[in-house]
């Protein structure tokens, strides 16, 4: 029973940092630009692609190939904000159009990767060969060890790049008042299309460290990003640290739902707990304060 | 009634028109049934008219009223062999049920807030209608769902089930067309454009976004049943995410307001992928980028683009003459007017109020009385809580301590929707004007609490509902003419600041308010506006009312007010006519700080 | 209000203008629809349907066609979804010069297409699974699969007699296929007196079966039964299940002998047991047909070419034999018996099914190996 307690646990730690890395790109674009960004679970999945590319086609090995998969998400990012952002950024109350579009741009990436690579599901190996190793009687996946340390870390650094580098207080000075920013000399297109870079980049992380577990196929992103968007919000939406503690407990919500009570449910759970966060608590964990100024 | 059938018949009876042209055979049904598949999606898309065109929500459940419509019709009607009729009614009750459910759920959200809720909503149902076999059959779906029987005619001729589903549409076309035309359209607008100077005045947003939602969800579930009974089949797969997505696009196909559009965008995507079959793999991909484009470059959605087409082209062979370059018409002098003097009869009493918001004590322990007839003015220093004060007057803020009277009733911490229809109406410190609505449109939402026809007699279309709105009209453009505004077509964002103030106080007075609350009515404004704006204050005065009004001119305020308070720090320094507060050594010191000798 | 005209008559006249598809041509092919997964979450199955389909034609083309006439295929994206199936069958029948369709492998688009199948009159083969698809009375119906209940008979039959089942554990997809499986195996189970002593449904692409796997381990079964609809998740869990270091039998529905399965199962999928209507090695005609596909199209073909190869080669006989027309084709078909197939021999009831058994195999060193055949027929 403890051991598969233990076991569980692992699966939901595991299965909430990919939502927690995917649901801090949400956060990052969202408090810099004001964008909710649907598109963002098929960032994942064109980072899996690229790992894909790389690994199986160029036959790299993984440690060249993580860093280079995930600036080339980025870079596909930037480049997503120039057609989706760009051009309305000064119409006012753009909000909703942009939303919008996203959705729509994430069906024509889903479809367009479909057709590059084709139907036929790709699996990635692991970082580790071993298959599963046993400690205490607890069987392991070492993958999904390595997903938590990865996103750790990835997290310790991202935190330290925005509070203790010059670019990064740039960054964080773009998030919170654009304007103010240009006037200081800041280049805030190239900011914007930074910060974007970042959280797909993160997105396609998320990806690439999943892809070993779950085999890369175009749908990928679809099924992450929704989850993701609901750990954004119950971890509070405007808060970085609440992506994170908001991935971790949908994922282990999750995992431990379809084992106790459900599952056929399974998909269910997450959303139960976003719709009780939303009517009791809807700030979230630790998130901005769902009002408005007068 | 009638100007609403003339409108949309010919549209209808051309689309009715449409079998007939088509070939006959298996081609013939294949369009056919492309067709009925369009209408039935087109009065659920229409739900989307409702919620997100008028009102503003963005809901991405459509889909999942629609599967519910579907589903409890074809369960009854299928599996447990109700009659046609009684399912079908039974169905639209359950659906409006969940849209009740729904909107109950949403209530405090916005935007991303709210999609999420319903994004949530829809893939709970989705999964709750595939695994809950015993209801609903599971995955295998319903079968064998019958077509209706009506009058000796057997609708499982497609070509009749055509016809019923058209007029199923053309009844929810007019429906929807009813409600947008109505006072409580007017509240759905409102609701859509800003929901504060809603509420404040007199709508009540519950109701109002209650009523967003169950309409939506009837509507969703009627496409539902014409669905259901069309396809003769269906399984928990087809109404899920995707399919939301769908409709939302069908919406903005049409620029999400549009009845008309709307129709054409759920055919335009029912029939694109068919069209596109050619590109094969490829369709999707352009269904994507399809739905980024419109939606980013053409807000008005493809219809707005055709229908300005087509006026661009009446303008250039017409030649009808440019709109609105009307010049505002100068401010009448019907008699000479007074200044204004009080009364000694109290009509409002302000006991300790307090606010805090945590640490921070906005308004500190606040006593006055305000009597009929008064234009009290409230100065103070930028941050001495004048207008957190005025907030909880009309009920934005709730109070941390202390009471509020009005005409002997207490009204401390009501609703702003209460207060308003009590007899207080306020304007705003940043104008808050309904930006994409007319000027005369700002001010109709005004009389909103003189209303009293309700939703059934709005769908009815009763008599009495088209004699007060006419009424709401004139009694607008009248209110209008008396502050000398007349161009009341144009849209309020396109209005310049003057003119906006002008209309927003129109909208505060046009339902004959006792005390009207003006946030800085003169900010921003130059000489002969402040000028013209005292003149209208004499003149609203005129009418009875009573005013309160936070300003920092200081020049304006000697003009017109009759008694003036001063707030520092959240407390009240002092009061007294406006000669006396300026001369008072407090007020000075507030103003200027302690080191100035001022005679 | 003249707008609306305007706009009325330029939509009815939009509409009317692309109404106007050729649809007279001399008949000097024999025209074949085929409705396929194109795009959609079976991607991957479609491609093997117009794959399998287009080597069955060019043979049969090669060959000088049918009494001298050609055959044409016709392909429409069902998308895999219940309505896109519906338009891709009538889009297909819109075409008068189509004389058969090969159909959907997926239940639910078989059942949503069925009302149209019958008004339009056009013989369509199938390869959905779901036992009522045949017994709805659809006279226009044919079946190139075996039926679910005969696969659920082999899968327990076998499990108990052979694989020493005491307790049983069933894992099942949700949807239509995987939930109807899962009754059947029940019944079978019942019937052959062996405790189901673990019953779990899950949504279709689950990536994470872990919390599944732990209530199996839990539930003391010593063979789990799987019904589950794609291979990528039979392959998922697989490699979950051995990374759980769960000892247990495992007895599978078609999906886990198939190419992809194997594939990205790895060495996971090595000493399970299945059945499945389509076995490489498993006949003649199966042989034969491997080496056309894997020559063709340098992969390895699965059920989902088999069938609709099977149903193109019975469907060209009968027409060699019987002629193009509707009801002739209909008569024709039901009297196939004893045609050798690539699925195996067809009998054609009158219920419109062909097949009537399934081949047991078991999987080791990454190739699947035919234990038995199990003929259901009576």
């Amino acid at each position: 029973m403890f051991v598969e307690f233990i076991q569980l646990t692992i699966a939901g730690l595991a299965v909430g940092s990919i939502y927690a890395l995917v649901a801090l790109g949400f956060v990052l674009i969202y408090t810099s630009v004001n964008v909710v960004n649907f598109a963002q679970g098929d960032f994942a999945m064109i980072g899996a692609y690229f790992m894909v590319s790389l690994v199986l086609g160029a036959h790299w090995p993984w440690w060249v190939a993580l860093p280079l998969a995930m600036v080339l998400t980025g870079a596909v990012g930037a480049l997503f904000q120039l057609v989706l952002y760009q051009p309305v950024r000064n119409r006012p109350r753009n909000f909703l159009p942009v939303m919008i579009a996203t959705v729509g741009a994430s069906v024509f990436l889903e479809q367009v990767f479909l057709l590059i690579y084709g139907p036929v599901p790709f699996q990635l190996p692991g970082i580790f060969k071993a298959q599963s190793v046993k400690i205490d009687g607890v069987f392991v996946y070492p993958q999904y060890l390595v997903i938590i340390v990865v996103t750790s870390v990835m997290v310790t650094v991202l935190n330290w790049f925005l509070e203790r580098t010059k670019l990064g207080k740039q960054l964080q000075a773009t998030a919170q008042d654009a304007d103010t920013a240009r006037l200081m000399g800041i280049r805030v297109a190239r900011m914007t299309a930074l910060i974007f870079a970042i959280s797909t980049g993160l997105g396609g992380l998320a990806g690439i460290l999943i892809a070993p577990v779950y085999t890369v196929t175009a749908g990928m992103g679809s099924t992450i990003a929704l989850k993701a968007f609901a750990s954004a919000i119950v971890g509070g939406f405007g808060s970085i640290k609440g992506a994170i503690v908001g991935g971790l407990t949908i994922g282990l919500v999750e995992t431990y739902g379809a084992t106790y009570i459900s599952g056929s449910y399974r998909d269910a759970f997450p959303f139960i707990v976003l719709i009780l966060f939303l009517i009791f608590r809807p700030s979230g964990l630790f998130g901005e304060k769902v009002s408005q100024k007068v | 009634m009638t100007r609403a059938v003339l409108k949309f018949l010919p549209f209808l009876i051309a689309l009715a028109l449409i079998p007939i042209f088509l070939p006959g055979g298996r081609l013939g049904s294949y369009y056919l049934t492309l067709l009925i598949l369009s209408v039935s999606y087109a009065v659920a898309a229409l739900g989307l008219t409702i919620l997100l065109g008028y009102s503003g929500q963005v809901s991405l459940a459509q889909a999942a009223f629609f599967g519910i419509g579907a589903y409890a019709f074809a369960v009854l009607a299928a599996k447990h062999d109700v009659p046609f009729g009684l399912s079908a009614i039974a169905a639209l009750i359950i659906t409006t049920g969940f849209g009740f459910l729904l909107g109950l759920i949403s209530l405090r959200l916005a935007s991303h807030y709210l999609a999420l809720v319903t994004i949530g909503f829809q893939i709970i149902v989705g999964l709750v209608l595939n695994n809950w076999a015993i209801v609903t059959g599971g995955a295998d779906g319903v079968s064998n769902i019958p077509r209706p029987a009506y009058f000796g005619i057997d609708f499982s001729h497609d070509h009749y089930f055509y016809w019923l589903s058209i007029a199923c549409l053309g009844i929810a076309s007019y429906l929807v067309y009813r409600l947008r035309h109505s006072r409580l359209g007017g509240a759905l607008l409102a609701l859509r454009e800003d929901e504060i100077a809603a509420a404040s005045n007199g709508i009540s947003l519950f109701w109002t976004k209650i009523l967003a939602f169950t309409a939506s969800a009837t509507l969703g579930g009627l496409g539902g049943i014409l669905y259901a009974s069309g396809s003769m089949y269906i399984s928990p797969n087809v109404f899920d995410f995707n399919q939301s997505v769908s409709f939302f696009a069908m919406t903005l196909v049409g620029g999400q307001e549009s009845i008309v559009g709307t129709t054409l965008g759920a055919a335009l995507i029912t029939f694109l992928p068919e069209v596109l079959r050619f590109l094969h793999a490829y369709y999707i991909a352009v269904y994507g980028a399809l739905v980024v484009i419109v939606i980013l470059f053409m807000p008005q959605g493809l219809y707005g683009m055709l229908l300005r087409g087509i006026d661009a082209l009446r303008h250039m062979v017409f030649r009808s003459p440019a709109e609105g370059a009307a010049v505002p018409v100068a401010a009448q002098r019907q008699h000479s007017l007074k200044r204004p003097v009080a009364t000694n009869d109290p009509i409002l009493q302000i006991t300790g109020l307090r606010k805090h918001f945590g640490g921070i004590k906005a308004v500190d322990g606040v006593d006055f009385t305000i009597c009929r007839g008064d234009i009290a003015v409230l100065i103070g220093p930028n941050g001495s809580g004048k207008t957190t004060a005025l907030n909880v007057l009309s009920g934005v803020y709730t109070a941390t301590a202390g009471s509020i009277s009005f005409n002997g009733t207490d009204i401390t911490n009501r609703r702003p929707a209460e207060i308003n229809r009590l007899g207080i109406t306020r304007t705003f410190q940043n104008i808050r004007l309904f930006p994409e609505l007319t000027a005369l449109e700002n001010v109709v939402i005004g009389y909103y609490p003189k209303g009293t026809v309700g939703l059934l007699g709005t769908l009815f279309a009763r008599r009495r509902g088209f004699i007060e709105d006419r009424e709401a009209a004139a009694r607008a453009r009248e209110t209008l003419r008396l502050l000398g505004f007349s161009r009341f077509d144009i849209k309020a964002k396109n209005l310049p600041y003057g003119q906006q103030r002008v209309v927003e106080i129109a909208r505060a007075i046009v339902s004959g308010p006792e005390l009207l609350l003006l946030d800085e009515p003169a900010a921003g404004m130059n000489r002969e506006e402040t000028a013209a704006l005292s003149e209208i204050l004499y003149r609203i005065h005129d009418l009875g009312l009573t005013i309160l009004l936070i300003e920092h001119d200081m020049s304006f305020v000697a003009s017109v007010a009759t008694r003036a308070y001063v707030m520092d720090f959240g407390q009240k320094i002092s009061e007294g006519t406006v000669a006396q507060v300026l001369s008072d050594q407090k007020v000075i010191k507030a103003y200027l700080g302690d080191d100035a000798e001022y005679a | 209000m003249t707008i609306k005209i305007q706009t009325g008559l330029v939509s009815a006249a939009v509409f009317a203008a692309t109404l106007g598809i050729a649809t007279a041509q001399a008949a000097k092919t024999i025209d074949i629809g085929l409705i396929a997964d194109l795009t959609g979450p079976a991607a991957l199955s479609g491609k093997h349907k117009v794959d399998g389909a287009k080597l069955a034609v060019n043979e049969i083309n090669a060959k000088g066609g049918i009494n001298g006439k050609k055959i044409k295929l016709f392909v429409e994206d069902d998308q895999g979804k219940n309505q896109a199936g519906v338009s891709a069958y009538e889009k297909l029948a819109s075409n008068q010069n189509i004389i058969a369709i090969i159909g959907s492998v997926r239940s639910t688009i078989v059942n949503a297409t069925l009302p149209y199948v019958a008004r339009d009159k056009i013989p369509t083969m199938i390869g959905g699974t779901d036992p009522m698809l045949t017994h709805v009375g659809n006279q226009w119906v044919f079946r190139f699969r075996p039926n679910d209940t005969y696969a659920s008979r082999a899968m327990a039959g076998y499990a108990v007699d052979s694989m020493g089942a005491k307790k049983v554990a069933i894992l099942y997809d949700t949807d239509a296929f995987g939930s109807a499986g899962n009754q059947l195996l029940k019944t079978a189970f019942a019937k052959d007196k062996t405790p189901v002593v673990s019953d779990q449904g899950y949504t279709t692409a689950t990536r994470d079966y872990t919390s599944f796997l732990e209530k199996i381990k839990s539930s003391g079964a010593n063979l789990l039964a799987t019904y589950m609809t794609n291979s990528e998740d039979e392959a998922q869990m697989l490699k979950q299940l051995r990374q759980l270091g769960l000892k247990i039998e495992i007895m599978g529905s078609p999906s886990i002998a198939t190419a992809v399965c194997l594939q990205l199962a790895g060495s996971a999928v090595n000493g399970t047991y299945g059945v499945s209507d389509f076995v490489a090695n498993g006949n003649p005609q199966a042989q034969a047909f491997t080496a056309k596909y894997t020559a063709a199209y340098h992969s390895d073909p699965d059920l989902f070419g088999g069938w609709v190869y099977d149903a193109i080669n019975v469907l060209s006989q009968v027409i060699a034999k019987d002629g193009t027309s509707g009801p002739a084709i209909q008569k024709g078909i039901r009297a196939v018996k004893g045609y050798k197939g690539v699925e195996g021999v067809y009998n054609f009831d009158d219920k419109g099914d062909g097949l009537h058994g399934y081949s047991v195999v078991k999987i080791t060193g990454g190739k699947v190996q035919l234990i038995k055949y199990d003929d259901f027929t009576k």
